[in-house]
This record gives C-alpha cells, structure tokens and sequence, in this order.
C-alpha cells in the first residue's frame, strides 16, 4: 500500500504547511512518516516521495543518508543508540557498548536473532555528565536512558520482549 | 561598462571586474591557484580547503573613511587564518599571497590530509597521466605522511553507476564536483552524497541509475580516478594517446572534440579511436558534450563497415574494384542524364554536399536532401548572424522552441537552452506534448495535432506571450517537426519566420530562426542547394538514383518498394544499409573520422574538423567519389583535397564568400582558460587550438530584406474518433546508422516502443510495460507500451529511426501481442 493511500489527510496536512514551489520542503515530515510504517524508509516510499515533491530519488536518499535518524535499511523492533563519543568514553561507554553486545550476542551495529533490537555506536547525544547514555529509537518514538549499565538495558529488553512496549 | 577592481596578487597587480572571485582573478593572471571543488563553470562551494591563501584588506579609519596609511603604504588588515580563494570576491586594494610559507604550509596540508583517505593507485588508475590529485601532489605535497594509519580507508573500488559511468569509492575526495555539476549545469540532480564525515559517499538512485544525458562530463572535471567511463576505463594510459581535433556528427550543435587514438596490438596493429573528449567552443558547446557525442562514436570503426566497391551480377552483389564501380556509376548516371536524381543525407560534409550539387547540376538532375525537417532556405535569410553566442541570452531576451523535443534532439541546445532561461530569459515552449524543457519554460502552449502553424500564428495575439516575443530584445526560435512529417515542418519554420519578421528580430546576432535538424550538417545541404522532396516515393519513380549517406528503405518500406521500381540504384554509404541492399553499385564511403572536411551546423556556424584515424580497408571519401564518377562524365570536379573543393564551393555560394580553411582555423582566447598542464581548474576538457569556426553570412544581416514566407493554410492529419493517430517523435537513442554499433547505449536505446493516453491504454486493455502489436503503413510491428498522460487522447507517440516504419502522421492500429 503506498503512503499516499495510507495517509492521504496527513501527506496533505504536511504539504499545506509549505509554499508550493517550494514543496521539496515537505521532504523531512515525510519521511519521518514514511519511517513510521517500518523503522526505515524503503525504496518504494523513497519513489513515492520523491514523485510527490518532484525532486529525484537520489535526493530523497541522499537526506536520509545525511541525518543520523533516518534510516535506509531494516533494523530491529528499537535502535538502542550508544554515545561512543571522547567523554562518554572516559565514562566506559566503550566498556559499556561491548559489554551489551556480548550479552545480546551481537557486534555493534548488528540486530538480534528475534529481531527485536539493534546495537548503534552513535557520535554526541549531548549528555556526557550521565554517561554511558543511550538513545531508544522505535515505534513509539525518541526516548534518553542516562546512567546506564548493562543489567539495566538488559532489563528494559526484557520488558521489551515480554510486553512488545517500551518502558521509559 | 563593468566596474573594474584592483588587487594585488603574488605582487604583481591585477585588474579584474568587480564579482571576480580570487582564484579567478589570479588564473587571469597567470597564477595558478589550486583547487579541487572549484569549478570555473560552477558557483564555489568551498568545501576542499586546497586554494586556501594568504588575503589582506587595506584597513579603514573608522571616523574619516579613508585607508589608513603606514610609511605612505596602505596598512593592510590580514586575515587571522588562510582564507579560500575560491569563496572569496576580490576588492580594490586587496593583497593576496598564494605561495607564502603559510600559504604553501596550508595547501600542503589539505593535500596531506586528502591522501590519509586516498588509495594512491596511480599505477592502475585510468586518470594517471592527467590527474590533478597526483600533479597537485607533486606541486604542493608533502614527500612523507605523517598520519600513522594501520588501516587505510577502504571502500568499493568498482560501483557502476549505470552502464556508462564508474566509480571508486576509495578513489574519491567528496569534492563534489559531479554532484553540483547534475544540479546546477545539467539540471538532472542524479548523484548526491550519503552519508557524512569519513563515509561520505557518492550515490545514485534513478532508474536508470545516473539517468542524465550529460553523464560523461562528470568524469572531465573528476580532478581524481573516482569517475570513469565504461568506454576508456582500462583501455589505455592517457599518454599513450594522439588527439585529432574534430566535430561531433550526432546532431546539428556541432559540438567540438577531439578524438584520442591509439595504435594497439589489441585491435590488430590498427589505429583506433579510445576515446571522445570535449573540445573548448564557449560559442557552441562551452566544456561539454551529451552521452550520445561521447559513446556512440563507434560505428566508425565497426567491424561490419563496407570494405569494397559492389556490383550486382546475376541478381547477387558482388566484390568489385573501383574502376569497375566507378565505371558502372557514371554510364548510368550518363545514360540518364536529368533523368537521374541526387538524394543526399546530412551526415556528408560541406565538400561531399557540394561535388554531389555540381554532379546533379551538371547531368542536369534534381539534387534532393533527405530528411523531415523543412525550412532551411528559410534558415538560410534569417537565420543566426555572426557573433552569436547562447551564452549572452538572458534577462529580457526570449527563446521560442517550437514542435521540438530539444533534449531528445540537440542535448546541448537543450542544457545551453535551459542556462538562458535559468539566467533570466523568457522560454516559450509550443508543442503538442510535454517534454523536459517545459520545466524551464516561462509559458508553455499546447496544441492540438493539426493545430501547430495556427497556435504559432496566434502566439503574437496573446497578451503576456505577444508582448514577450515583440519585445524581446533578443529572440531565438527553434522548430523541428516533433509529432509532424516534412510538410508540417515547413509550415512550422514558415510560422516560425513569420514571427521573427513582423517582430523585426532577424539580421543581428542573438536573433533568428535555427532548424534543429536530424543531422549534422543539414543546413549546409540547405546553403548548397539541396532541397527535400515532399513526395519522395513519387519523385524516385522511374529515376537512377544516387543515394549519398542516407537509408530511405530502411527508415520506411514505401520507399523501399519505390526504390524497387526505380530505375538503377547507386548508393555510397558506411555500411550495407537496406538501401544499399537494394542497389546496383555499393561505394563504400570512409568515415567522417578519416579525413577532412567542415560542416554547417544549425546555427549556421561553419566548423572543420580533421583526421583521427587511418581510411578504412578500400573506402574513399565521398567528395572523392562523386568527383571521379563527374570526371567520368567530363565534369571539373575536385578530388585532390577538401580544402580544394571549398575553395570552389566559396567561390560560388554566396553565405561562404570569404571563408578558407584558414580562417575557420582560428581561435581566439576563451575564458575559462582549460585544458592546459593545470588540468585541476576545468577538468580534462581540450583547449581549442584548431578552429572555432565562422558563421555564414545570412542573407538578412548583408541587408537583404527577407520576404514573409506563405503560411500552409491546411493543417496536418488529426486524430479521428475511433482510430489512433500515429505521430512521429525523435529519440535520442535509436537505432540509426551512426548509433546502433555502440555496445555501450544498448540498454538506453532499449526496444521500439509507442507512448500513448493512460486513457487510451485503458480503453484498449494495455498496461505500461506490456508489449502491443501494431499495424503501421500496412506492417505490423511488435512493441512496448508507454504511458504519457500529457499527450492528446487519439495520438500514439512513434519513435523514428527504431524500425518502425514512421515517416509521417498516419493511422495506426493497436492490438494485444500475440
């Protein structure tokens, strides 16, 4: 189904927004649609897009490639997003990422067997005071976990997997 | 009068107009600045950090204005950091250091920074030889690194990017350079960056991938081995090669290139063409060339080229030699004396055209031009004057394109077009259907098939359109014949000249009416006296017939069947055409890439080029051919040099009064300066050392008043209730003689296929994409099918020149594919 016949009173809320010639605007709420349905954008929604605002599929790409939350590729149910950064180092967050990893049974940047989650390395989230901090990314949208240790991601997994919501 | 600045560059001063950028103004200068982002055809980016510099501003006293003086010198205000020479414009009393120690500190810098993430594979790398990566390495880097790095950065090596264009990833600086290129000049934006930081990288995602016409020139300004095409890649270093100035023979443009040859073991001790480059020609094609220019140069050498003369014995052709060829040629041409007709094609130079007219002429036979653009003697009173330059057209100007799928026809008409629109000029586009300038156009008007020549003649009646045309300071108008057979294109141009006569833009540079022709030299055929024949199968019958660079059997059946109940059939060609299948004698003619000559282009510019390669097996040029069959029949045609037969040919045509080989091989100098050991600034592009041309005289600008040509007052067929109207559109790639040998255009001349109304597919049960079977000129032909929903309900779009046999509006029958 195309977004256009999923969403046709949102696609038209969001186009109403910007002049229309200058509707390649619209591009960003637009895809933040489009990642809604799956976690990522497709290369059918990226077509379909880029059709809407009449700009070039390799356009649409090109800004999902540029911003760090879109994404282009499948991931799991939640993004588990780990600031790797120099002062979150300093605070183990290096330690703290392999250390996650190995109890999920993933390298970084890789999505466990069920598919529920996936490990990211990521640059600057802008906490380094509660570091190590990550970043959940997934359907029900943007959430910071400050202070983390492994024992308490692994938990917030758990529930994860046991009630397919996310606990803040 | 622009306003002109004065600065100071590695001491030495400079005055240059105000908006000049720095590396600009030092390159005026002689001094090179390097650059790997920058562009001279291309706003700057900045993004490379290779030009940084040393810049200085005279300071200023706050209270009194005035430059504040130290031991009678101005006292220069620095910049605290190096500063891009590239990002900033020069002011009056600006002091620019580019080689100072801080200067040549910094640049070594960038450089070394650059080659932490570049693979240095000089050695295997296609660019090696002319690379500005390794020659700036040379100039400004360090001889050691001192990154430390175990791991080099890897990435893929061999992305195609589409079937035309490769990329390294590895190899790749991110300058961006192809990206802005799509965007800004080609205005196709196909390639972007992914990602950011480290793993940025270059991307297409069109369908085609890199679905732009303009594709190869991104691997000339490449400054690195990122970018490269599928024809050189690997094929041999770059300064293995010889160059030979010469034309692109695709279209009427006539753009500049320069052929690079090889002598390889590869190809059995033959000399062969490598590659195509663009040639400097800031009048006719700037740096640039289309895909179809610089990929589909390979009919000229194909293996299936004819070698020797052919006589037809007991109903079978067969080897002959020349005398016997030649011999045969002229008694029937003798024998038929006005009896005999000329039909001659575009592709022949100036010097072929005009033996050929002085044959016709002498036998007393009718010289005819094959082709579907009418016209041209209109062309020839009010067509371009010298000193016209697409470049200059902008704000308050207009350009008129009319029954004309530029892209599709002219690419680089198409790209200078859409400049001239996009610095400010009014584009008028009038056609049938959508095509990809309408984007670009101020106003586009639609008409009916049938209703082209009275849209055209309203156009002056309508407010805002009127007003744009009267009041152009300059005005251009294209035409051709999209959608419209012979007929409907001299209409077209007659309208077309209409508009330009009342409205008094003839005569002067900028202004007049340019045929896009299917050829690349038309116009000339035109200058020389060639004229098209309406009803070409009527005029064949009964004829002998001498068929120069032109296949009327193989582009439609009912000439075929009419060359069959002509008389004798002479044909001089490339190849064993379905015309030259049908004749008595075969001349095998060299290519345009293996000898000299000039063409007309339809700018009415005259151009030479000159020999790349070696004559093929025992082919002779085909002015030399038409001289020895006149000098069989007692005619004084020349057939010692080119040069020799335009001496004649200036000497009796009028528009060439004036011209020699001499004059058309002058040059003056351009800007951007390109092509020099400083291949960093404009790419790969070859400077033009050998001509740029000249253009005709044109009859209205030596003060001859031209007449209004008559309007047809009839139109063209239109499409009827309950039958499909056939119309014929140009395709950029088909499968004509000089296009079909390119392996490497295979897949973008793809199979026949018809465009028609969604509606219409609905109402005959066709899908997109799904194959049709259609009755055309009472032949059926398997295709695809197409949907355009900007085409009128009742027309099917036919391409030429794709074996379907469509040489005008005709009714056309659609049914399932069996």
């Amino acid at each position: 189904m195309s977004l256009a016949e999923k969403y046709p009173e949102e696609i038209k809320r969001i186009l109403a927004k910007y002049p229309p010639e200058h509707k390649r605007s619209a591009l960003m709420p637009l895809l933040y649609l489009a990642q809604r349905e799956k976690g990522y954008v497709d290369n059918h929604a990226m077509n379909e897009i880029a059709e809407m605002l009449e700009i070039t599929p390799t356009e649409v790409a090109a800004m999902i490639g540029f911003y760090t939350l879109y994404h282009g590729e499948p991931a799991g149910k939640l993004r588990i997003q780990v600031c790797v950064d120099l002062p979150c180092a300093l605070r183990g967050a290096d330690k703290f990422l392999a250390d996650l990893c190995a109890n999920l049974g993933i390298e970084p940047g890789g999505t466990t067997a069920d598919g529920l989650v996936t490990v990211e390395p990521v640059m600057c989230l802008a906490a380094c005071d509660k570091a190590p901090v990550f970043q959940t990314q997934g359907p029900d949208g943007i959430a910071y976990h400050e202070n983390m240790t492994v024992e308490k991601t692994m938990q917030l997994v758990e529930a994860l997997r046991e009630s397919g919501k996310e606990v803040k | 009068m622009t306003e002109l600045v004065t600065l100071s560059i590695d001491g030495k001063q400079v005055t240059v107009p105000k908006g000049t950028l720095v590396v600009d103004a030092a390159k005026q200068a002689g001094i090179d600045i390097p650059v790997f982002c920058y562009h001279p055809k291309m706003e700057p980016a900045g993004m490379c950090r290779m030009c940084l510099v040393e810049l200085g501003r005279p300071m200023i006293d706050r209270a009194t204005g005035q430059p504040v003086l130290e031991n009678g010198q101005p006292k220069i205000q620095w910049a605290p950091k190096l500063e891009t020479a590239c990002t900033n414009v020069v002011s009056d009393g600006m002091v620019v250091l580019t080689r100072s120690e801080k200067a040549r500190a910094g640049q070594q810098e960038i450089l070394e920074f650059l080659l932490t993430s570049h693979p240095l594979d000089c050695p295997v790398c296609d660019k090696g030889g002319e690379c500005p990566l390794q020659n700036l390495t040379l100039d400004y880097g360090p001889g050691k690194s001192r990154f430390l790095y175990n791991e080099k950065h890897h990435a893929e090596k061999h992305v195609p990017l589409g079937e035309l264009i490769w990329l390294d990833r590895e190899r790749c600086i991110q300058c961006g350079r192809c990206v802005r290129f799509q965007r800004l000049v080609a205005g196709e934006p196909v390639l972007a960056f992914d990602e950011r930081g480290r793993d940025t990288e270059i991307i297409t995602n069109s369908e085609p991938a890199f679905d732009s016409i303009f594709s190869g020139n991104t691997t000339d300004i490449c400054p690195v081995g990122a970018l490269t095409t599928a024809d050189f890649r690997f094929g041999a270093r770059p300064w293995e090669l010889k160059s030979a100035a010469s034309l692109c023979a695709q279209c009427p443009v006539g753009c500049n290139i320069t052929f690079n040859t090889r002598r390889e073991a590869k190809s059995g001790g033959r000399v062969v063409i490598k590659r195509v480059m663009p040639r400097q020609n800031e009048e006719v094609n700037e740096i640039w060339i289309c895909d179809k220019g610089r990929f589909a140069y390979h009919f000229t050498e194909s293996e299936a080229r004819l070698r020797q003369p052919l006589i037809r014995r007991n109903g079978q052709l067969q080897p002959a030699s020349w005398e016997e060829a030649l011999d045969l040629a002229a008694a029937k041409l003798k024998a038929a004396g006005k009896d005999a007709l000329i039909l001659a094609g575009g592709r022949l130079s100036n010097e072929d055209l005009f033996n050929l007219k002085k044959l016709a002429d002498g036998l007393g036979a009718q010289s005819v031009l094959y082709t579907h653009v009418g016209g041209g003697d209109l062309v020839t009173q009010i067509g371009l004057a010298s000193g016209t330059n697409l470049a200059d057209l902008g704000k308050g100007d207009t350009i008129l394109v009319a029954a004309c799928d530029l892209y599709e026809e002219a690419p680089i008409w198409w790209l200078r077009v859409k400049q001239a629109a996009d610095r400010g000029a009014t584009l008028i586009v009038v056609n049938a259907r959508a095509t990809r300038l309408d984007k670009h156009a101020g106003y586009v008007v639609r008409y009916a098939p049938g209703d082209e020549t009275v849209t055209l003649q309203g156009l002056l009646k309508q407010d805002k359109i009127g007003a744009a045309i009267r009041e152009a300071g300059n005005l251009l108008v294209f035409y051709a014949a999209d959608g419209l057979d012979l007929n409907g294109s001299t209409s077209v141009a007659a309208a077309c000249a209409n508009l330009l006569i009342e409205t008094g833009h003839f005569g002067r540079p900028n202004n007049g009416l340019i045929g896009v022709w299917p050829h690349a030299n038309d116009q000339g055929a035109w200058e020389i006296g060639f004229r098209p024949e309406a009803d070409l199968a009527a005029a064949l019958k009964g004829k002998t017939v001498y068929i120069a660079a032109a296949d009327p059997a193989g582009d439609d059946p009912r000439l075929a069947k009419a060359l069959q109940d002509a008389g004798t059939v002479i044909v001089q060609e490339l190849f064993q055409t379905a015309t030259a299948s049908l004749a008595e004698v075969v001349l095998p003619a060299a290519a345009y890439t293996e000898r000299e000559g000039t063409f007309t282009s339809g700018e009415r510019r005259v151009q030479r080029y000159y020999p790349a390669v070696p004559r093929w097996a025992e082919t002779k040029a085909d002015y030399v051919i038409t001289a020895e069959i006149g000098q069989r029949l007692g005619l004084d045609l020349e057939a010692g040099a080119p040069a020799l037969v335009f001496n004649r040919l200036t000497a009796e045509i009028t528009a060439f009064a004036g011209l020699s080989y001499r004059k058309l091989a002058e040059v003056r100098p351009q800007w951007p300066i390109v092509g020099r050991a400083d291949l960093y600034y404009g790419g790969t592009t070859y400077e033009n050392k050998q001509g740029l041309g000249v253009h005709l005289a044109a009859a209205a600008s030596a003060g001859e008043s031209p007449h209004l040509p008559e309007v047809r007052k009839g139109s063209g067929p239109r499409p009827q209730e309950d039958a499909l109207l056939a119309v014929p559109v140009t395709k950029l790639y088909d499968l004509g003689v000089t296009v079909r040998s390119s392996v490497l255009l295979e897949a973008r001349i793809g199979l026949p296929a018809i465009t028609i109304h969604p509606l219409t597919a609905e109402k005959m049960g066709l899908k997109a994409g799904e194959k049709a079977m259609i009755g055309l000129g009472g032949h059926e032909n398997e295709v695809l099918v197409k949907l355009d929903e900007t085409i009128p309900a009742g027309v099917a779009l036919v391409p030429r020149s794709m074996g379907l046999p469509v040489s005008a509006p005709a009714p056309l029958s659609v049914g399932k594919a069996k």
